[in-house]
């Protein structure tokens, strides 16, 4: 398996830690669905650093790869990311529940570029992906659709519908990311709403699947630079992940789902971030 | 001005939207049909036959066929679904807003089969609430064409309409109630027959109906101006305020409930700005009972020409000192 370099990881990880600190700001003006973005945030930042054919000066270009956040809840993580790519200024973030404000907790499409779909509802995001990734078969187009999912998530039936629609058109430009934290708003996914053995689920429905640590930057980068996993079929990967990873007091606790802390709280939690951002750059070093 | 009445013409919706569709998929080769299982009901199998690569099946998930239409609308193409009123509207009420209306999406539903018109599939497939479920959407156009040519028309506009276009396809064949020079426009209703004495506001099957209805209360000196409301939204406000100011009194017809259809659209408008007696005829507030026929259930129902006319009468009596 191929890896990043030091200095690529070095980046990555001072993007995805300096991603969770701003989260955290961004709570100082209201609730944020906290441990869902912090499970997805490593995901997404090598997605949009070291995977995604994508031009932030451009966000409409035609042959730009689609990533759609279908656990749109997860929206903040996916902001902190665009913004530091340059789609939009940093300015935008701190109006978060802010009148009028572009970052509502569920991404708009048409509120800020870099957004693809609008999501929130659960289980809309892989049907509008696979829309998007049949398009560009009927245009022989070479654009991959990635759509980012929740284990939770998976519960919703429509999930399933575009499951089987997408292996039926055997859409091996269409890769989901499974972001299994193991947990939901009230507790763990396999007492509320069991959807194990996800790996065997898509298997059954024509998708070819694979597990991957989703904290770490090189299975991450590796698995999703080497899609599809099987040509004529789509790709699902599992990234297993820590629920509010990243902030130690809080990590795997279902009660971070969605939380408004106080600012002492929040600045403990911060200082959590810092040290576990030192001690991941310690261990490539 | 009366215009004259047209010679009877009989047409199939269906038969319409067959040839339409392959006309505008030879014009456009964006335009794809979506099918839940549904393309040789709707009509879409010479589409198929033309071009079996822009016919997309999803079987039944109508669902997903909604949100996945969303992701090809977003991508460049412009899909028709044609599917069934019940499956493709009231089941997916939150994939057209979220996913149509909130994208503004160039998706054309043709919903096939609303109110009636399934006389004896009982209250599953029977819906008289798919105007009332979609008006309060923003961004959505909603047309229920009442003849051939509007259909035609409607067919082919939908594919020019920024945003999600929802079509009412009559399973029954429709009475022609236009002229040949008669111009289609989205949102701009049109006067069938001029009238003094009452404003008669139909639409989509009801158009034909309510025509009947005016030309029996001319034989008892009622004068009936007769509209047709082919698009719902957005409504045609200047036309209900202009003949609603010249007659006084309002009458709507329509096969869907009285509940948020062409009535309440219209008792919006008049309540505002020129608020006046009006009477709504359409489905009360119920689930539909099955019949033989579809024409016994309009009848059941007070919806043929003759039991409108009625309707209308007792209505004006009311305006007898």
């Amino acid at each position: 398996m191929d890896n990043l370099t030091k200095s690529d990881l070095k980046l990555l990880i001072n993007k995805a830690y300096n991603g969770r600190v701003k989260m955290l700001k961004m709570m100082r003006n209201g609730s944020i669905h906290l441990g869902g973005a912090f499970s997805s945030i490593d995901i997404i930042t090598v997605m949009f650093n070291k995977v995604l054919i994508h031009d932030p000066t451009n966000p409409s270009w035609d042959r730009r790869d689609r990533f759609i956040l279908s656990a749109g809840h997860k929206g903040i993580a996916l902001y902190v990311t665009l913004q530091d790519q340059g789609y939009f200024d940093e300015n935008i973030l701190w109006t978060y529940y802010r009148l009028k404000s572009k970052v509502p907790e569920h991404p708009d499409e048409k509120s800020l570029p870099g957004i693809e779909f609008p999501t929130g509802s659960l289980g809309h995001g892989l049907s509008a992906g696979s829309g998007m990734a049949l398009a560009a078969k009927l245009d022989k187009k070479e654009y991959r659709v990635f759509v980012l999912l929740g284990d939770g998530e998976c519960s919703e039936g429509t999930i399933w519908e575009a499951a089987m629609a997408s292996a039926h058109y055997k859409l091996d430009n269409l890769i989901a990311i499974l972001d299994r934290n193991g947990l939901q708003v009230n507790g763990r996914t396999e007492d509320i709403m069991n959807t194990s053995v996800l790996e065997n689920k898509f298997r059954e429905f024509g998708w070819t699947t694979c597990a991957i640590n989703g904290h770490d930057y090189n299975e991450i980068w590796s698995r999703l630079n080497n899609v599809p996993i099987e040509v004529g079929k789509p790709s699902c990967i599992i990234a297993d992940t820590i629920k509010s990873k990243g902030i130690t007091f809080a990590e795997n606790d279902f009660q971070t789902h969605h939380c408004h802390w106080d600012e002492k709280k929040i600045n403990k939690a911060i200082s959590s971030v810092i040290e576990n951002q030192v001690m991941e750059l310690k261990k490539i070093e | 001005m009366n215009r004259p009445i047209i010679k009877e013409i009989i047409e199939s919706p269906k038969e319409v939207f067959r040839s339409v569709i392959v006309e505008l998929g030879k014009k456009n080769k964006n335009v794809i049909f979506v099918s839940c299982d549904t393309s040789l009901g709707t009509g879409a199998d010479e589409f198929k036959k033309t071009y079996p690569d822009r016919h997309i099946e999803f079987g039944i998930q109508e669902q997903n066929a909604i949100t996945a239409s969303a992701g090809l609308a977003l991508s460049g193409k412009i899909p028709y679904i044609g599917a069934h009123v019940p499956f493709i509207i009231c089941r997916c009420v939150e994939q057209i807003r979220n996913d149509l209306c909130v994208t503004k999406a160039n998706v054309n539903i043709i919903g096939r089969d609303f109110g009636l018109q399934f006389s004896a599939l009982g209250p599953t497939h029977m819906i008289t609430e798919d105007i009332g479920i979609l008006r309060t959407l923003p961004n959505i156009t909603i047309i229920a064409p009442a003849d051939g040519p509007e259909y035609r028309a409607a067919i082919l506009t939908a594919c020019e309409i920024d945003g999600p276009v929802y079509i009412r396809l009559s399973r029954q064949p429709t009475k022609r109630v236009n002229n040949g020079n008669y111009e289609f426009k989205v949102g701009k209703g049109n006067i069938l027959r001029n009238g003094k004495d009452i404003t008669l506001i139909a639409t989509s099957s009801m158009v034909s109906r309510s025509v009947e209805a005016a030309n029996l209360l001319q034989h008892e000196g009622i004068s009936v101006e007769v509209i047709n409301m082919h698009t719902l939204k957005p409504l045609d406000k200047e036309i209900i305020l202009e003949s609603s100011t010249k007659t006084g009194k309002v009458v709507t017809v329509e096969e869907h409930s009285v509940i948020n259809g062409l009535g309440s659209a219209v008792a919006d408008v008049l309540i505002q700005d020129n608020p006046i007696k009006m009477k709504m005829i359409g489905i009360e507030d119920c689930f539909v009972i099955v019949g033989q026929s579809y024409e016994e259930l309009l009848d059941y129902y007070g919806l043929t020409g003759p039991k409108i006319a009625q309707s209308i009468k007792s209505f004006l009596d009311q305006f007898r000192v």
